[in-house]
């Protein structure tokens, strides 16, 4: 049966559901068109007036069972309910939320249309737009970047701060939220050795602190424009492009202890930015755009 | 045929009331269940769905060793918050290769039908073993063991792919020959990271709703 058409179904469900209703006419027609049946024996006599074969059944009976089989009818012929057969009114769950978003669009198309053609810099300008961002934010990006944007675990970025590893100017905003991140650090242990890792981090530790080019420590600079320039740039500036982050400043994404700095070059660091272009609408994004271009202040509560 | 007739004779022979209580008891079911069951059309895989890899079999066991499916649902229900909020609504074919199913029934935490790609994988581990370090306000408990343990520590997961595929789930015999070689040096938290970001996969990228 399994290899059986759907129309086959339709069909199964149209006879069953027929021929029920049809038996139940019958009963509940039986039911008043036969006489009364009194068997006269006393054994089949309860509460004094019960007795068995006594007719007809009380009418009210008769209405109630008869407005329930009319709803069904009308229920049948209205809804998709008899096999395939579509009903009167055609409605469909999948219809019945596209009916809801338009219901949606006419609300609220508007003001998104209105949000997304307004330049970003009058969206940072615009309090009540600020609000509706915070909450974008709050709703979709928190559990990583957390709720006051200042990066959480050691592993998500602060977006309060100057230092953005793929670009802060609005362009790269929008692409970052739009398509997502993936950084790709690869591992250099096995490249430069154990030894040659420390060397390169303890150069880069002197580039954070402002010392660059330290005469000590002429094998880390060395390794350094060998293997890390290509990315970070011969002064360990950065390249957003590249999502390489800067290393002449005092951000560290994975820690900037001297261990987390080792491990991050030894194993590599490969972050990533989910894509939300699927997720959230334009009008979101570039809301989350402007807000964060404009520093990731949470608005005053209201 | 008279039906106070045969009324009188159904209950004057409990071999014929036996039937007939069964023939009417049984009408629900052949009308709503038996064609839903036997209908291939319904059942048929959505485009785009993908069996679950090894690694993703063993994070959906895991998920299911910890009630997962206790405090999160995986069914997105055709409601506009609801799409609003987690993305298209739930298809009969997307869970062509789930069985069982893990629809759950009370979201305690959110739900997870969608949650595939939402989050990078490093923020899953981070997660599992301790929520509150990326969402201060969680309640969800934590699951340190997860990272201690190596992935199918049974040695049972060709024997469970064998299972699936003779109940339909399109794995090939190079497949589950393969499989216990990629499960190793893979832990726990790996296989239930890889299960989490395969939630929903079919579905990415589709427009709303």
């Amino acid at each position: 049966m399994a290899d059986m058409p759907s129309e086959f179904w339709a069909g199964w469900i149209v006879v069953i559901t027929v021929t029920s209703f049809i038996a139940l006419i019958w009963f509940v027609r039986d039911l008043y068109r036969a006489g009364d049946q009194d068997t006269g024996r006393e054994d089949e006599v309860w509460d004094e007036t019960l007795r068995e074969g006594a007719r007809p059944a009380p009418v009210w009976w008769f209405w109630f069972i008869l407005a329930l089989m009319t709803v069904s009818v009308v229920y049948v012929i209205l809804y998709p309910g008899l096999g395939s057969y579509q009903g009167v009114l055609r409605w469909s769950q999948g219809g019945r939320i596209a009916e809801r978003f338009v219901d949606y669009d006419a609300q609220f198309g508007a003001e998104r249309r209105r949000l997304q053609a307004l330049p970003l810099a009058q969206l940072e300008g615009d309090s009540d737009a600020m609000q509706s961002a915070w909450r974008v934010f709050n709703n979709n990006c928190t559990s990583c970047h957390g709720r006051d944007a200042a990066g959480q675990a050691r592993l998500f970025p602060d977006l309060t701060d100057d230092s953005w590893q793929w670009g802060r100017d609005e362009t790269q905003i929008l692409e970052t939220i739009r398509s997502g991140r993936q950084a790709a650090m690869p591992a250099w242990e096995p490249v430069i050795g154990a030894q040659g890792v420390e060397q390169v981090a303890d150069y880069v530790l002197g580039l954070s602190a402002g010392d660059s080019g330290s005469p000590a420590n002429a094998e880390g600079s060395a390794l350094f424009l060998q293997f890390c320039s290509a990315c970070h740039g011969p002064k360990g500036s950065g390249q957003p492009l590249l999502g390489a982050p800067a290393l002449d400043d005092e951000a560290w994404l994975y820690g900037g202890d001297r261990a987390q700095v080792i491990r991050s070059i030894s194993q590599g660091r490969n972050g990533v930015m989910p894509a939300f272009g699927s997720r959230l609408d334009d009008a979101q994004i570039r809301l989350l755009t402007a807000w964060l271009s404009a520093g990731a202040r949470i608005p005053d509560e209201r | 045929m008279n039906f106070l007739s045969l009324h009188r004779k159904i209950e004057r022979h409990s071999g014929l009331l036996i039937f007939g209580i069964l023939v009417v008891s049984s009408i629900g079911g052949l009308v709503q269940v038996l064609p839903i069951v036997l209908d291939d059309s319904h059942s048929a895989p959505a485009a785009g769905l993908a069996v679950y890899s090894p690694l993703e079999l063993e994070g959906r066991d895991i998920y299911i060793r910890e009630s997962c499916s206790t405090c999160h649902t995986q069914q997105v229900r055709p409601l506009l918050a609801e799409v609003k909020r987690y993305g298209p609504y739930s298809r009969a074919g997307e869970f062509a290769y789930d069985r069982p199913f893990l629809w759950g029934s009370k979201r305690t935490g959110p739900d997870l039908a969608r949650v595939g790609g939402n989050y990078s994988d490093a923020w899953h581990h981070v997660h599992l073993l301790d929520p509150r370090a990326v969402v201060p306000a969680s309640i969800m408990p934590a699951y340190p063991w997860l990272a201690q343990r190596d992935a199918d520590q049974g040695r049972t997961i060709a024997a469970r792919m064998r299972t699936l595929r003779m109940l339909g789930h399109p794995y090939s015999d190079a497949d589950i020959a393969a499989a216990p070689a990629a499960l190793e040096g893979e832990t726990e938290l790996d296989a239930v990271t890889a299960y989490l970001q395969s939630l929903g996969r079919s579905m990415q990228g589709t427009p709303q709703p």
